[in-house]
């Protein structure tokens, strides 16, 4: 196990290292200059030129790229063009709430995804398996943000059983936190529960058919064995493969349905920044976000090696 | 191949099936067409059909709900939301059309090239592609449009930038598989330049599934557009696109839910349709396009030719014998085929087994043999069903026990190794793991007494070190290593009935005769009847006390392995005999008796070998009964016929 980590890790260096690339010198494609935007119309040469110096304007490209993970490395993502924030302190500030949001999503996402799989396909043709099908196709087809809406307007705006908006701290009370995440969660995670449920179905329909599973029954394993220990094991592997991309959708959703319950996690900081140009946080944002991937990735690789003898390094 | 009975009936049950399905998406496909045509009218018609202009404020007519003069209601600013809506469908065609050409235009190309180039190409484009992909898309094309600045067309630059990527995968992996195909290189020897192969021959593979993933891209750029639109920085107020009203909707959330409504239902529906076109485009594209051709009718239901209880042909089930361990007499099976039709798959069967006996069950595909295994464990699945017969287990009628019973005496009693042990053990668990399962959870022995006894076992079947081939998995040991698994792990419960599938056959035939032996060993020390399956007699004749040959879901022949051989009674078994001499190599298996064996369904009304018999007669047309004592044969012409071979 401890090789099949390694050789992860080591396989996901290039590609940050790629995508901090990509970052950097996108963002520095930015047309416009920052330093006009700050300095203003009525800015002298002098006050121009002083704040292209400070905002490190006057580099070459290569040099910027180094000096920016350099500090990156170090935890230091530069500070926002438009205050003295400094780009780490933001993002660390807001990382929590979207993070949490995605990792509640996720939950549901793969809870609601696995029930339904493994129901639809216990039963092909059933009305279980009809209603799942159907979860599915509205699944991909309903915005996670409409779908929030539409929750906030039945559950929170009508039925008063959750806040319409804000976001509770967990370390302020839990319950509150979870009121409060409910419902961006079950927007957010919806769509991915419907992707999640027809690679469980498909999976566990093919799987029910081999011969180790007749096998397993031959030998007078109970239902519940066979379907949850045999079955599941074999059936999951297919899914993990695809469950760090659904992931990656989740933060990427996240990012807009917090404008619909006005939660300030990274979105509402991405979006500012896109209509500020603030180019060191955008990077960042893009950065931390690529990492969470980059440990969700490497999480459902050692998962899949768990899962799947198979892939396990000999 | 597999098995044969059973899994005759099975295609015949995925047919109807798949007829349901097209059915269902002829269903689907014209409502989703039709909203989509909705959608063009719309935004070609916009500028005549829309009842007032889509930007002009009434800010006293503010925030109304639906009326007669604003079927949807107005928004904050009192514009008519029924105007914006069909506003809505042109900026979606607008965004669909422009993102996904862009997409296409970036995507494909490119996918091409480097497919096609290969190499350093190749690997760096692939790596940048990789790298874009691990960003959430909604952020890639936030960054783009960071660069870009917000607005409907920049904002589907962006997507298309985004979806670009989808596209130079799929087509480079189809230049990937077809670079090599012969015509690709009998085009480059005769000195086709590059540029000419990729379009004359390759593009036109990679159009199919390009029309396919066009169509879910136009789906994913709608929600993506919406979405962006819905955060401010795609298409940008006043003008109206399904996302800005979204946005207007969530800020008067409170006072007017309705707004968030008719933009949502649009967007749904338009998406909803083009993702079930894209289903049913990429099922046909996926099945060779073609739309099945006409299919031969699913059977009928087939003559009844099971006579019912006390029909002539069939007696009235004899007494178990006294010493048999497995008792079988009399067992009706059918199976449900795809219209609910029942077909019978096994009729009259009779035998029985002694302790330390071995009983061959021989037959071509299609006879049965492996229905016969697990119809006695009431294993074949929800569609088969016996309607008639007693099996008698150590004097116990099992054949109406209950599923939780029947659990029971799976694996506890009757054990089964089944024919491919690559696919029969999990391939999740340690072979190990799998024994000790068996013994934990059967005959409710610890965690370590369990290992400790699985180990013992597969020492047991012959596989040196087995402490430590216990931790393999499957996938790392051999074929005929995992069948000596497969072997101990059946006989972990010591079981009094072993029924072995076809066992050897998917085997190298220098391991065969080791597994045949491992088999008479463990007979020896274990005294459990076994009941073989298979369609080779020299297998048989090598390990069988006894025969039973099987045609067509019954019996035709039984007697002990000696007389059968020497003197055999029925056609079928002596063409069996001839096509496979005692003795002589067992490859190929048996090349036969002309014809087939008659599917389940199919079958003649008398005698059911009878179109393949040589010696067919006028009175083989009625039901003919299994004859009586050591030698039992179902032929009208047993007694008359001569079929001792002269070899
Ligand atoms: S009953 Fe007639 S057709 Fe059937 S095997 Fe005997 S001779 Fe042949």
């Amino acid at each position: 196990m401890l090789r099949l980590i390694v050789q992860r890790v080591l396989a996901l260096v290039p590609l940050l290292f790629l995508v901090s690339v990509l970052t950097f010198s996108f963002t520095s494609l930015l047309p416009g200059d920052p330093a006009d935007l700050i300095v203003g119309q009525q800015g002298t040469p002098e006050q121009y030129a002083l704040v292209r110096h400070r905002l490190g304007l006057d580099q070459p490209l290569v040099e910027r790229y180094a000096h920016w993970v350099e500090h990156a490395a170090r935890g230091d993502l530069g500070t926002s063009f438009f205050n003295s924030v400094k780009v780490s302190d933001a993002v660390m500030q807001r990382l929590p709430v979207t993070a949490s949001l995605t990792a509640v999503a996720a939950l549901i996402a793969i809870a609601v995804g696995l029930a339904a799989g493994i129901a639809a396909a216990l039963r092909p043709g059933s009305a279980v398996d009809r209603i799942a099908t159907l979860g599915a196709t509205f699944g991909q087809a309903i915005p996670n943000f409409w779908f929030g809406l539409l929750l906030a307007a039945i559950f929170a705006v009508g039925l008063r059983w959750f806040p319409a908006t804000g976001f509770t701290p967990i370390s302020t009370s839990v319950g509150g936190w979870l009121a409060s995440v409910a419902l961006p969660a079950i927007a957010l995670g919806f769509a991915s529960s419907a992707a999640i449920a027809r690679q469980v179905r498909s999976a566990m329909v093919g799987v029910l058919q081999q011969d180790y599973i007749r096998a397993a029954r031959a030998q007078g394993l109970s239902s519940r064995r066979v379907i949850f220990r045999h079955a599941l094991k074999n059936a999951l592997v297919p899914v993990v493969a695809v469950l760090s991309f659904q992931i990656t959708v989740l933060l990427g959703g996240a990012l807009i349905v917090e404008q619909v319950f006005a939660i300030n996690g990274l979105g509402t900081l991405a979006i500012t920044a896109v209509r500020q140009q603030d180019i060191p946080m955008i990077q960042g944002i893009v950065l931390v976000m690529v990492a969470i991937v980059v440990v969700v990735q490497l999480a459902t690789d050692l998962l899949y090696g768990f899962l799947n003898p198979k892939a396990r390094p000999s | 191949m597999t098995e044969t009975a059973a899994s005759a009936p099975k295609t015949v049950a995925r047919r109807p099936a798949r007829r349901r399905r097209a059915s269902a998406a002829r269903l689907i496909v014209y409502p989703a067409l039709g909203v989509l045509a909705l959608l063009v009218f719309f935004a070609v018609f916009a500028d005549w059909i829309t009842p007032y202009d889509p930007l002009k404020q009434s800010l006293m007519e503010a925030l109304q709900g639906p009326s007669m003069h604003h079927w949807l209601g107005t928004d904050d600013l009192g514009r008519d939301v029924l105007s914006r809506l069909i506003v809505g469908c042109r900026i979606a065609i607008i965004a669909a059309a422009e993102a996904t050409s862009i997409a296409i235009l970036l995507g494909v190309p490119l996918g091409l090239f480097v497919g096609y180039r290969g190499g350093w190409w190749d690997w760096s484009v692939m790596r940048l592609v990789e790298a874009i992909m691990s960003i959430p898309g909604i952020m890639v094309a936030i960054v783009i449009i960071a660069i870009l600045g917000p607005g409907l067309h920049r904002a589907m630059i962006a997507l298309g930038i985004l979806f670009s990527t989808s596209f130079l995968r799929l087509a480079r992996g189809v230049v990937l598989s077809e670079r090599e195909e012969v015509y690709v290189r009998s085009a480059r020897v005769v000195g086709t330049g590059d540029a000419r192969i990729l379009i004359r021959h390759i593009f036109p593979n990679v159009a199919p599934p390009l029309i396919v993933q066009a169509t879910l891209t136009v789906g994913a750029v709608l929600l993506a557009e919406a979405g962006l639109s819905f955060i401010g920085i795609g298409v940008q107020p006043p003008n109206a696109s399904w996302g800005t009203m979204l946005n207007t909707a969530a800020s008067y959330m409170q006072l007017d839910w309705f707004l968030a409504i008719p933009p949502g239902v649009a967007l749904v529906l338009t998406v909803l349709s083009i993702n079930l076109l894209g289903d049913v485009l990429r099922d046909r594209i996926g099945r060779g396009i073609a739309v099945p051709a006409a299919r031969p009718k699913a059977p009928k239901r087939p003559p009844k030719t099971a006579p019912a209880a006390g029909a002539p042909g069939r007696r009235p089930s004899p007494v178990p014998a006294p010493d048999a361990v497995l008792d079988v007499a009399g067992l009706d099976v059918v199976v449900t085929a795809g219209a609910g039709d029942e077909v019978p798959v096994l009729s009259d069967l009779g035998f029985s087994v002694r302790k330390g006996e071995t009983l061959g069950l021989v037959g071509e595909s299609g006879s049965g043999k492996t229905i016969t295994g697990l119809a006695i464990l009431r294993l074949i699945g929800t569609t088969g069903r016996i309607t008639r017969g007693r099996i008698t287990l150590n004097g116990r009628d099992i054949s109406d026990l209950s599923e939780r019973q029947m659990r029971e005496v799976r694996g506890k009693e009757i054990a089964v190794v089944f024919q491919d042990p690559t696919t029969s053990l999990n391939p999740a668990f340690t072979v190990g793991e799998q024994i000790a399962e068996i013994l934990r959870t059967r005959a409710g022995l610890s965690r370590r007494a369990a290992m400790a006894r699985a180990v013992e076992l597969i020492g047991r079947v012959g596989i040196p070190n087995p402490a430590e081939r216990a931790r393999a998995y499957p996938h790392e040991l051999s074929g005929g290593m995992a069948q000596r698994i497969a072997i101990a792990r059946a006989l972990s419960c010591n079981p009094s009935v072993l029924i072995a599938d076809e066992p050897t056959t998917a085997l190298d035939v220098t391991v065969q005769q080791e597994i045949l032996d491992l088999f008479r060993d463990l007979q020896e020390e274990f005294g459990m009847a076994i009941i073989f399956v298979t369609h080779d007699l020299a297998v048989a004749a090598d390990i069988c006390d006894r025969i039973a040959v099987m045609y067509a879901g019954e019996i035709v022949e039984e007697a002990p392995v000696d007389t059968l051989f020497s003197a055999p009674r029925h056609p079928y078994t002596a063409g069996l005999l001839a096509a496979s001499p005692h003795g002589a190599t067992r490859n190929p298996p048996l090349p036969t008796i002309p014809g087939t064996v008659p599917r389940p369904g199919a079958w003649p009304e008398g005698c059911r070998f009878a179109p393949r018999c040589p010696h067919a007669a006028p009175a083989c047309d009625a039901a003919i009964p299994l004859g009586d004592g050591g030698h039992r044969v179902r032929c009208i012409r047993a007694d008359t016929l001569d079929l001792r071979r002269s070899a």
